[in-house]
């Protein structure tokens, strides 16, 4: 076990947990970019959607993985049902409305599904778990790989979508200028409901890719919650390919402290860099426009 | 607000006092004394939060931190080198002092959501760090205080009364100190902040100084209940002092109560802090209060802006600092917490 081979295994570790850090936190600043406004649930949707992908397996019992359309489209009903009902009528405050309500809907859905499921941790079977994919003389845990390849994925589509489609087109001008966008006949409240919708459902498909790997109890979402705002910020808030660089960066950045200074302060040097980043670019490393007000 | 308090509000106020200081004497249960404890304790805390969080509209949610910092500050002083727990609270309260310096000179240029984000960053940094240090803080096994005897300077009593009154004695004067804020200069270069602070530096105010010193005071209050609320407890662990859920229970009282004003967080904790314990017995479950913190934070703020004091507000009913607006074109335009 050389010098070398620690350096690239923890540096493979990172990219690819970053890579779970980044697809959670690409549906976070999707929702920040269209709507200026934090969801502080973001988390526990990673957590509803990995306890719907453990009802799904316990009822089909199929892999996981092939679950990953009903869940997406499980997810997206929720994130618009929750607009509807929770998010529609607070638009138009303050952002700090918005992050008290999400708050308080974090822990609303963090009880109720203890209050159901219990909180004890529960596991989801999948046949990829126990693959391990050699590169070179390191190894990879088979579902850290495709949940890498499934954000790769998903970060395009979102990108093309929002490049080359009408609806995408309308998301972008409404995120530059709500008061145009409305001007030019977009209905920027339903911009608003499908950017949200997307934002909970691939916090839903991080969930259901974190189910191979992590165990499912109702707390699960707080920590991703921290790192994917931290992640977000690092990146410019709105700044999806920033969003996506600042996750891996986050990744590698929790790795190396992992396996060279301690496991217990890893989680530690995300927030760390953050304030850093914070302090000297407060825009984010990518990000454009101004921060205050 | 308010330049001199109204009658009715005075009235209550007294009546309040009478019952809080009462109560202890008609009950021998250690079990609501622990909820009158617990109130005085989030009641302190909310009013401390309510000063930058409600006065100032800036939202942070690193209470726990000062909460964490007094509470540890002053077990590991006691246990290592015998000190008492009132000059450890000293100690903390100037240690909480200097991190609010720290945490103010990064959050407060901040605006926002990005404030709340970066005081998050903040507590989470801190909860980290006390799992980590185990050779001080023995990481998340936590920190006991054996029970040795009844001693007055070394916070130990036989029943909860005196916990109960020394809290009671806190929550008093911070009331009173956050009082005297909201009636002074201060008072009202926070309110102009949460108005515009923009408008507040074109006067020739800087925000940033006069945040700051509301936030220092604010973490030293928690600071200083924090180790009264330590040795009350004789158990202390990263998870139940430093969490992102104590920040937030904590913003809770003032927000549910009403936020920037002086009866809020005291309506809020008198009303959550039983409420919860009920909720707890009835679903079994020791996680079923927060339940009722998120639900109540929802309905509250959706339906409710100005909290529950908005509802004994005979006078001005409905004037809450904020307005409801119909179109969402004014997500970008008006109020102040915008990115």
């Amino acid at each position: 076990m050389s010098q070398g081979w620690l350096i690239g295994q923890s540096l493979l570790n990172g990219l690819t947990m970053g890579g779970i850090y980044a697809l959670i936190s690409v549906g976070l600043t999707l929702i920040f970019g269209v709507m200026k406004v934090i969801n502080f649930a973001q988390g526990e949707f990673l957590m509803l959607g990995m306890y719907i992908t453990l009802l799904m397996q316990r009822m089909t019992t199929f892999d996981p993985y092939y679950l990953v359309l009903p869940v997406a489209a499980g997810m997206f009903v929720i994130g618009m049902l929750v607009y509807r009902i929770l998010i529609k009528p607070i638009i138009g405050r303050d952002g700090t409305s918005f992050i008290i309500v999400t708050m308080g809907l974090s822990y609303v859905m963090t009880t109720v599904v203890q209050l159901i499921f219990s909180p004890n941790s529960q596991s989801v079977h999948s046949a990829a778990a126990e693959v391990t994919v050699p590169i070179g003389s390191f190894n990879m845990a088979m579902p850290r790989l495709v949940a890498c390849g499934v954000m790769l994925v998903a970060v395009l589509l979102v990108y093309f979508f929002l490049k080359k489609t009408d609806m995408g087109r309308a998301m972008r001008a409404t995120s530059e200028n709500i008061e145009v966008a409305q001007m030019l006949g977009i209905k920027t409240n339903n911009i608003f409901r499908l950017a949200f919708g997307l934002g909970i459902t691939m916090a839903g498909i991080t969930g259901l890719l974190l189910t191979p790997i992590y165990f499912v109890y109702p707390t699960v979402g707080a920590p991703f919650k921290t790192i994917a705002m931290a992640c977000v910020v690092l990146g410019g808030l709105g700044n999806i390919g920033g969003t996506v660089i600042g996750g891996l960066l986050a990744g590698i950045c929790e790795a190396f402290v992992g396996s060279y200074i301690s496991f217990d302060l890893a989680p530690g040097s995300i927030y760390l860099i953050l304030l850093i980043v914070l302090l000297v670019k407060p825009n984010g490393l990518f990000g454009k426009g101004a921060r205050k007000a | 607000m308010r330049t001199a308090v109204k009658k009715p509000w005075l009235i209550a106020a007294g009546i309040a006092l009478i019952i809080l200081g009462a109560f202890p004497l008609f009950t021998g249960s250690n079990y609501l004394l622990a909820v009158g404890v617990t109130f005085c304790v989030f009641a302190t805390l909310g009013s401390a939060w309510n000063l930058i969080g409600g006065y100032a509209g800036q939202v942070g949610w690193c209470y726990a931190t000062f909460l964490a910092i007094g509470a540890y500050t002053s077990f590991i002083l006691f246990l290592r080198f015998g000190i008492s727990p009132w000059l450890g609270m000293l100690a903390g309260m100037a240690i909480s002092a200097l991190a609010a310096v720290f945490i103010g000179s990064i959050s407060f240029k901040l605006r926002g959501p990005f404030f709340s984000l970066s005081t998050i960053a903040f507590a989470e940094l801190v909860r980290v760090y006390l799992n980590w240090h185990k050779d001080l803080t023995k990481g998340s096994n936590g920190l006991v205080v054996p029970y040795r005897q009844q001693n007055f300077w070394h916070l130990m009593f036989d029943s909860s009364h005196m916990y109960y009154y020394i809290l009671l004695v806190f929550l008093i004067i911070t009331v009173l100190i956050c009082w005297r804020i909201s009636l002074s200069r201060m008072g009202y270069f926070l309110r102009a902040i949460k108005a515009d602070e923009d408008a507040v530096c074109s006067l020739g105010i800087s925000p940033n100084r006069v945040k700051t010193q509301a936030f220092v005071i604010s973490a030293m209050i928690a600071s200083a209940v924090g180790t009264v609320y330590a040795f009350f407890l004789s158990y202390i662990d990263p998870q139940s002092m430093a969490s992102l859920d104590v920040s937030t229970k904590i913003g809770t009282m003032a927000i549910v109560g009403g936020l920037g004003t002086l009866s809020g967080p005291l309506i809020g904790a008198a009303f959550l802090v039983p409420l919860s314990e009920v909720a707890n017995i009835l679903l079994g479950s020791s996680g079923a209060g927060m339940l009722l913190y998120g639900l109540l934070l929802i309905l509250v703020f959706v339906f409710r802006p100005e909290g529950i004091v908005s509802f004994l507000n005979w006078k001005k009913k409905g004037s809450g600092p904020i307005k409801k607006e119909g179109s969402s074109v004014s997500l970008r335009k008006g109020g102040n917490g915008h990115a």
